[in-house]
């Protein structure tokens, strides 16, 4: 059932731009299909790769990049433990990124992601890289909401960030709760400007409000 | 039901096509397979990712000619036209790593980097500033690293075998003429700059590039911060005095202005002191430092220093035999500035200058002697990546040294004075062979106004990577120094001295853990020998010394065993021998110490908020002269040793509170015995021990950074 109904959703999004760029709605919507699929590093790495080879052929189109970026920092917090390996998978994210910021200078969504970025890059490691990296991310998260106060992502990894440094000082990270359950119950009031932009992120506030029970 | 009838048009497409199967294996040069590689056609959607065996495969409906694409980070891309006819086509594709500088080998030996970039690194700025003993003094942090000696007489660095003034400190480029706070004579000294001015450290302990020059043993590389990123007023209360710091920040600017107030006559009247202080120390400093961006690439830095310090103690006289009062006042005015910027797409260029201005006022059982230092350093460097592999620099200075010492007695005066120009030239080139090996070779030219004299320096280091882990560094080099003032200042009628460098080194990093290794051989020749006491005579100074310096290093840091702790151990073996100043034949230095060891410990306590530090040093006994017996520096000192612990506590996140002590075990310390400058009635020369100002030192301290968001911290400031 869950198959032919992401079928029917991949179908929808293909024909929505069909007039236009029938491969490159199809190649989006399979891929994005496939998020659900991958476990692995090595998924996502391949995942990664299919975006970035529908970027190479739609040069106009930043979410192949944002998608492609996306990937390799989740294949960053994937690593057990190799800090060279997460670093080097964050560079090529910060790349993707970089192309982003000049492509689409107003785009909420870059920032959060550039956050979720600075958030891996930090928690290589913590101790170092505190200082910076917390500040990092509060400037990307702040550019983030103040292009789209209600974006849900950028309010989800300002949480986690908080939750976060409060478990590294010893305090108690249930004072973010009730913003957790609030972002929650507010996730689907948030529209995403086409079935290709970025919706992800529901499940990990889930997680959040499951962690404060 | 159009949905559907659409979707059926689309595998009707798929299956009236005739199809075509890629397969194949990709696999890295000289290496096994690529996992994650990207292989598609290029222009189309039609494509896959290697798997586990490198293998992989897919279907395309394209057909003639088409170009297939197979890329992989840190590889270069694979291109190969492939005629599509319906035949299956299987192919074996090898890809070639790229260079990059990146992962690339480093040159290590004899150097310590610290920085936060790159995880390779030995040890990091955060480490210079949490390490217990060193009480927030860059110069005690690097004395828990292998190669140095703690000399706890005077708190400089001494170096692989070499003497304190063989090392130099640069900031940002610029020489540092007085990078130590004036003391008394055998107390230890600090250095005058707070460590969290800078955001990098480089600290090369022998084998350094042909940039620097006029330094035997070593250069300290201090850089300092970039940009603040925001408005703050940081307050910080230690036991010892306020320190008020402001910064404020406009459109491609940035200031920060310091106000610091140091008294240890509060603390002197609490904790029992070694010394009979007529006057505690005191100091008032002011500084201000200031960062402009200048278009797209430059960065114009300064950074302008004023200090005023002043105590009083009585010391023994041995030969007379009474108490005197020994009163030192030191201004010191330290002015650094650089400027960066990129000419064009391959050239760099690099300014820096600096200007010191030290005077110390001493008096002496009514004798005043009064010492006057006038430094300039200017630099220019240019540098050009010529190409991936080989990187271009070279450049030009002019050190400029103006003392004068005056010795006023009831009496007579005498005043002796010299001035010195030193230019300088040196160009350097580093080439890659490959991401494995790397050579750097450079030269250096020197000429001397006042020696009327020109030296020539070689240097030579190259460095080969084993594999991800490991590698070997070599270093080979002549390194030169103007003699010391106090021999200049008689006569000019001297030639450089001279150290020439050997060093081979081995490191193995992985993941949080870092073993390093390094043996060295340092030979001195025309050192300044001074064949009599009369050192007001200038004839008696010559260049016939010489010595050597032999040892081995170890360093283990190993961040990872320990669920946030981390800790280092370093450990030196020296052998060293010479024949220099007023030495009557080769013999081992006063501030040698065979077994150098430190061990250090930092660990993070989350459910605290506090992060604790312990570290414990260890130098084996040194020698001193004993003008009573027969045989030169036969006489041995104590054992050094010292256990020192802190903690910071992160009170809130603005509010750090800070305590730490330092010799909490109580080891007896005691640095040899000096003596009387004349023998007694029963032709004995007198002495007395020379001991630590305190047995213990502490610091308890309060920092409070405010901002307008009232979040940061100053947690980098934990010392």
């Amino acid at each position: 059932m869950k198959t032919s109904f992401i079928t029917l959703i991949i179908t929808l999004i293909a024909l929505t731009g069909f007039s236009q760029k029938p491969e490159y709605y199809q190649a989006m919507g399979e891929s994005l299909g496939q998020y659900a699929s991958c476990k692995t590093p090595e998924d996502f790495q391949a995942l990664g790769n299919r975006f970035s080879m529908i970027a190479n052929n739609e040069k106009e189109e930043w979410l192949p990049i944002y998608y492609h970026a996306h990937c390799y920092i989740i294949m960053s917090f994937m690593e057990p433990s190799d800090a060279k390996k997460k670093d080097s998978y964050l560079d090529v994210a910060e790349k993707s990124l970089k192309q982003l910021e000049t492509m689409v200078p107003g785009e909420a969504e870059v920032f959060a992601l550039q956050a979720m970025l600075y958030t891996a890059r930090l928690v290589v490691n913590p101790m170092e890289r505190g200082q910076q990296y917390s500040m990092l991310i509060g400037q990307s998260l702040g550019r983030a909401s103040a292009l789209d106060p209600s974006n849900p992502r950028a309010k989800l990894l300002k949480i986690q960030n908080n939750m976060g440094s409060a478990n590294h000082f010893g305090k108690d990270p249930k004072e973010f709760c009730g913003q957790a359950t609030d972002l929650l119950a507010g996730w689907e009031t948030y529209t995403p400007k086409s079935q290709l932009h970025p919706a992800w992120g529901k499940d990990q506030a889930e997680e959040l409000v499951r962690s404060c029970r | 039901m159009r949905v559907y009838l659409l979707f059926l048009f689309f595998l009707l497409i798929k299956a009236i096509s005739a199809q075509t199967i890629i397969s194949g294996t990709v696999n890295a040069q000289n290496d096994g397979a690529l996992t994650g590689a990207n292989i598609y056609l290029k222009g189309t959607y039609d494509g896959t990712s290697s798997d586990v065996n490198g293998r992989f495969s897919f279907k395309t409906q394209k057909s003639g000619n088409n170009t297939l694409m197979v890329e992989f980070i840190g590889y270069e891309s694979f291109a190969k036209e492939v005629n599509l006819t319906g035949t299956e086509i299987n192919l074996l594709i090898e890809l070639k790593e790229t260079f990059s500088r990146l992962d690339a080998v480093t040159i290590t030996a004899g150097t310590f980097e610290a920085g936060d970039k790159k995880q390779a690194n030995t040890i990091t700025s955060l480490d210079m500033i949490t390490t217990a003993g060193a009480a927030g003094d860059v110069f005690g942090a690097l004395q828990t690293l292998p190669g140095t000696t703690t000399i706890g007489e005077s708190g400089r660095l001494f170096v692989k075998g070499g003497d304190s003034e063989e090392s130099q400190t640069y900031i940002d480029g610029a020489l540092v003429h007085t990078p130590y706070i004036s003391t008394a004579p055998n107390t230890a000294t600090r250095g005058r700059f707070n460590p969290f001015m800078f955001k990098g450290t480089i600290f090369s302990t022998g084998g350094y590039s042909a940039e620097y020059g006029q330094a035997l043993s070593s250069v300290l590389l201090l850089n300092t911060n970039d940009m603040p990123t925001q408005d703050q007023l940081d307050i910080s209360v230690l036991s010892v005095g306020p320190e008020v710091a402001g910064t404020k920040l406009w459109g491609k600017g940035a200031i920060t202005a310091t106000l610091t107030y140091n008294n240890l006559q509060p603390y002197m009247n609490l904790v029992p002191q070694n010394f009979e202080w007529k006057k505690a120390p005191e100091s008032a400093s002011a500084a201000i430092s200031l960062r402009q961006k200048t278009g797209k690439t430059g960065m114009l830095k300064l950074y302008a220093s004023f200090d005023d310090g002043k105590f009083k103690l009585a010391q023994e006289d041995l030969t007379q035999e009474k108490m005197v009062d020994f009163a030192l006042g030191n201004r010191n005015m330290f002015i650094n500035t650089s400027y960066r910027t990129a000419l064009n797409k391959n050239w760099v260029a690099a300014t820096s200058a600096s200007f010191t201005a030290d005077a110390d006022d001493v008096s002496f059982d009514g004798n005043q002697f009064d010492k006057a230092l006038k430094g300039f350093h200017l630099k220019q460097t240019v540098s050009n990546e010529l190409n991936e592999k080989v990187t271009f620099r070279g450049g030009g200075e002019w050190f400029s040294r103006s003392v004068e010492q005056s010795y006023q007695t009831v009496a007579d005066t005498f005043v002796n004075q010299y001035d010195n120009n030193t230019f300088a030239a040196f160009a350097e080139a580093e080439i890659y062979a490959s991401k494995r090996f790397v050579t750097r070779v450079g030269a250096r030219v020197e000429h001397s106004s006042y020696l009327k004299k020109t030296n020539f320096a070689p240097r030579l280091t190259a460095a080969w990577k084993l594999n991800e882990t490991s590698q070997f560094s070599m270093a080979w080099g002549w390194f030169h120094q103007n003699p010391n003032d106090d021999f200049l200042i008689y006569t000019n009628k001297l030639d450089y001295e001279r150290a020439d460098h050997y060093i081979l080194s081995y490191q193995s990093a992985k993941s949080g853990r870092t073993l390093r290794t390094e043996v060295y051989l340092k030979d001195y020749r025309n050192l300044v020998k001074q064949n009599s006491n009369e050192f007001f005579v200038h004839e008696i100074y010559n260049n016939a010394g010489s010595g050597f310096a032999a040892g081995l290093d170890l360093f283990w840091r190993d961040k990872k065993s320990i669920k946030n702790g981390d800790y280092w151990i370093s450990y030196s073996y020296l052998d060293t021998k010479r024949d220099y100043r007023n030495y009557p034949e080769l013999a081992v230095p006063t501030f040698a110490s065979k077994h150098n060891l430190a061990v250090v410990y930092k660990h993070w306590f989350g459910e605290l908020r506090s992060l604790a530090g312990i570290n414990y040093i260890y130098s084996s006994p040194r020698v001193y002269n004993n003008p009573n017996s027969e045989k030169f520096n036969s006489e041995k000192t104590l054992t050094y040793q010292s256990l020192d612990v802190s903690w910071s506590f992160l009170y809130r996140q603005n509010i750090i509170f800070y305590v730490a002590v330092t010799n909490v075990p109580g080891f007896k310390q005691e640095f040899g015995r000096r003596f009387s400058d004349q023998p007694g009635q029963d032709g004995l020369f007198k002495s007395s021990a020379i001991v630590p100002g305190s047995n213990r030192f502490y610091v308890i301290a309060i920092l409070i950074t405010l901002t307008q968001k009232g979040i940061e911290n100053q947690l980098d400031k934990i010392q």
